[in-house]
């Protein structure tokens, strides 16, 4: 009856940052491949424009998710993640491996290379759920700790048919139903992992730290469950090779254009009117996501293939706005936390951990990638302003966390400690 | 029930949180210290509550005398030491330390409502069943 509340506010630093820290660095590599390949990067199915799309997805965006989650299951899940040091490493450890592995196999063409890769994003995903599904299948349960759930089950089955695709390029040798394993893997990759979880997450964050209305306790209840009715009459539609596939897209944009805006709604009629960065970087996500699925309706409606390709980058920068927003909440938090839980008592506020000019920056930096990144399916040769601009985003992402975490470690070594005897 | 009351008083703390911070951007300098005195005493207040009435009949019920509701004293530990971080920024005019301060406070605040409000008050429910009406009319006798 009592089992789990967590003890837990927050994991240990290093279980989030070593995630944290590669994201930047797997952005850089995207950034490289923006600036010298960008007609590649941007011609569909060519391996450069897979690389980037798993540089982007595993390497940027995933990371960034799977780290959230370490603090996000302390908080919300009600049971912390066992030893999570020794579990993040693992995972980490794997999943960088893996997506190195995939995009050099992509980028290099080297076929053994989608096995290692397969081998690795398979055991991080498969050794990430069997910590994380029992946790969240617990006695305690709520709307969010449900999406979270559904969202891992998703990265499950996003992975399996990934490993199978994996083989098939390692092979050489296409299936009859490759092309529907494709759009099944990415289908449950974007809508069932990454706006799933967002979603669920959404419905925590932003009507708690912005003190908002709170959403519709029927959306909040079932969103999760339709996304995943969609979902499998979507997959199944494939299967059965019926007309009109784009029925099943329809009703997931509906249902997401009301996530986008409701969610709106609720940050402009926001009690808590003090502006940070945060609140910038999440009302720029949620218009990228509205951008996503108007562009990909607009693809539907006109088979004008640069809108689906606008509309795939709008919703990686959303899921990306989103996480960086998160980042600069979660990074200072945590450094603010544990010194001061460790009785130190020059512990930084958090808005000198990364100081608000900083995050300022990095959101102007964003918004110009995003500029030229929705440009670029029309003018390729602006890609490489993109990535000469997320270059510049990615490095101060890259400086902002290593300062965040220098500072902590300069103050547990030189800082004055709490102690009655003061 | 025990959920509902708890939350609705934890949505208006929240809310005269927002009103200081709010008035305080707007540089309405003694609005925010009456605002904020207000969110001080209700948020004190709510604490007490959980303190000297709530938990302890939960422990008495459960017999859990070490567990989850001990953290929740802990944390509110940590939220008055913040509390009176804020209120001493506030009296002595640095108003930046305020926002800075109120930044960790307002995410520290927010977990361990999510804490309460999704884990421990469910359970206090249960552990208090038809005597849940009871326990919320001491709770709102008591003095502020």
């Amino acid at each position: 009856m009592f089992e789990g509340l967590s003890l837990d506010q927050a994991p240990p630093l290093s279980v989030v940052m070593r995630f944290f820290l590669t994201v930047p660095v797997f952005g850089l590599f995207l950034s490289l491949l923006m600036i010298f390949a960008p007609h590649d990067v941007l011609t569909l199915s060519h391996p450069l424009s897979l690389a980037s799309i798993h540089l982007l997805f595993l390497g940027i965006i995933s990371m960034g998710m799977l780290g959230a989650l370490f603090q996000m299951q302390s908080v919300l899940g009600g049971k912390p993640i066992p030893q999570p040091q020794g579990s993040s490493l693992i995972i980490h450890t794997l999943f960088t491996l893996g997506t190195l592995s995939l995009v050099c196999a992509f980028a290099f063409g080297i076929s053994e290379l989608f096995i290692v890769a397969g081998v690795f994003l398979g055991s991080a995903i498969v050794y990430f759920a069997q910590i994380l599904l029992p946790l969240l299948f617990g006695s305690i349960t709520h709307d969010t700790l449900k999406g979270m759930r559904l969202a891992v089950i998703a990265l499950l089955l996003t992975a399996t048919l990934g490993i199978v695709m994996a083989t098939s390029y390692a092979s050489g040798v296409f299936g009859e139903y490759h092309a529907l394993i494709r759009t099944t893997h990415y289908s449950l990759g974007l809508i069932g992992w990454i706006a799933m979880l967002i979603v669920h997450v959404a419905f925590q964050v932003v009507e708690m730290f912005y003190v908002t209305t709170p959403y519709s306790a029927w959306c909040k209840h079932n969103v999760g469950r339709i996304l995943v009715g969609v979902l499998a009459l979507k997959v199944l539609w494939l299967f059965l090779n019926l007309p009109f596939p784009w029925v099943t897209d329809m009703i997931v944009i509906s249902l997401l254009l009301g996530f986008v805006v409701t969610t709106m709604k609720r940050l402009q009629m926001r009690k808590r009117r003090v502006s940070d960065v945060s609140i910038w970087f999440w009302r720029g996500g949620i218009a990228l996501l509205g951008i996503a699925l108007m562009s990909y309706t607009g693809y539907v409606l006109s088979d004008y293939a640069s809108l689906e390709t606008v509309s795939l980058i709008a919703f990686a920068l959303f899921a990306l706005s989103i996480i960086l927003g998160m980042m600069g909440k979660i990074v200072p938090f945590l450094v603010w936390f544990h010194l001061s839980s460790s009785g130190f008592m020059d512990t930084p506020i958090m808005s000198n951990i990364i100081p608000q000019k900083r995050s300022k920056i990095l959101f102007w930096l964003f918004s110009t990638t995003v500029i030229f990144a929705l440009l670029a399916p029309f003018y390729t040769n602006i890609l490489i302003l993109c990535g000469l601009t997320s270059t510049a985003m990615f490095a101060l992402l890259l400086f902002n966390l290593i300062a965040a975490k220098r500072l902590y470690h300069h103050t547990l070594r030189h800082g004055t400690k709490f102690s009655f005897e003061n | 029930m025990i959920l509902e009351f708890m939350r609705d008083d934890h949505r208006a703390c929240d809310h005269l949180y927002t009103e200081a911070e709010n008035a305080l951007a707007d540089k309405k300098i003694d609005e925010a210290k009456t605002l904020f005195d207000q969110f001080y005493r209700a948020t004190n207040h709510h604490f007490d509550m959980e303190e000297r009435e709530l938990f302890i009949t939960f422990e008495k019920r459960t017999g859990m005398m070490g567990g989850p509701t001990q953290m929740m004293r802990y944390e509110h530990q940590q939220l008055r030491a913040q509390l009176e971080s804020m209120l001493k920024a506030l009296t002595e005019g640095k108003y930046d330390d305020f926002f800075g301060i109120g930044e960790s406070f307002m995410i520290m605040l927010q977990q361990h409502n999510m804490k309460e409000e999704q884990m421990l008050y469910p359970m206090i429910d249960r552990a208090l069943a038809d005597d849940a009406e009871i326990m919320i009319q001491t709770l709102k006798e008591m003095p502020q």
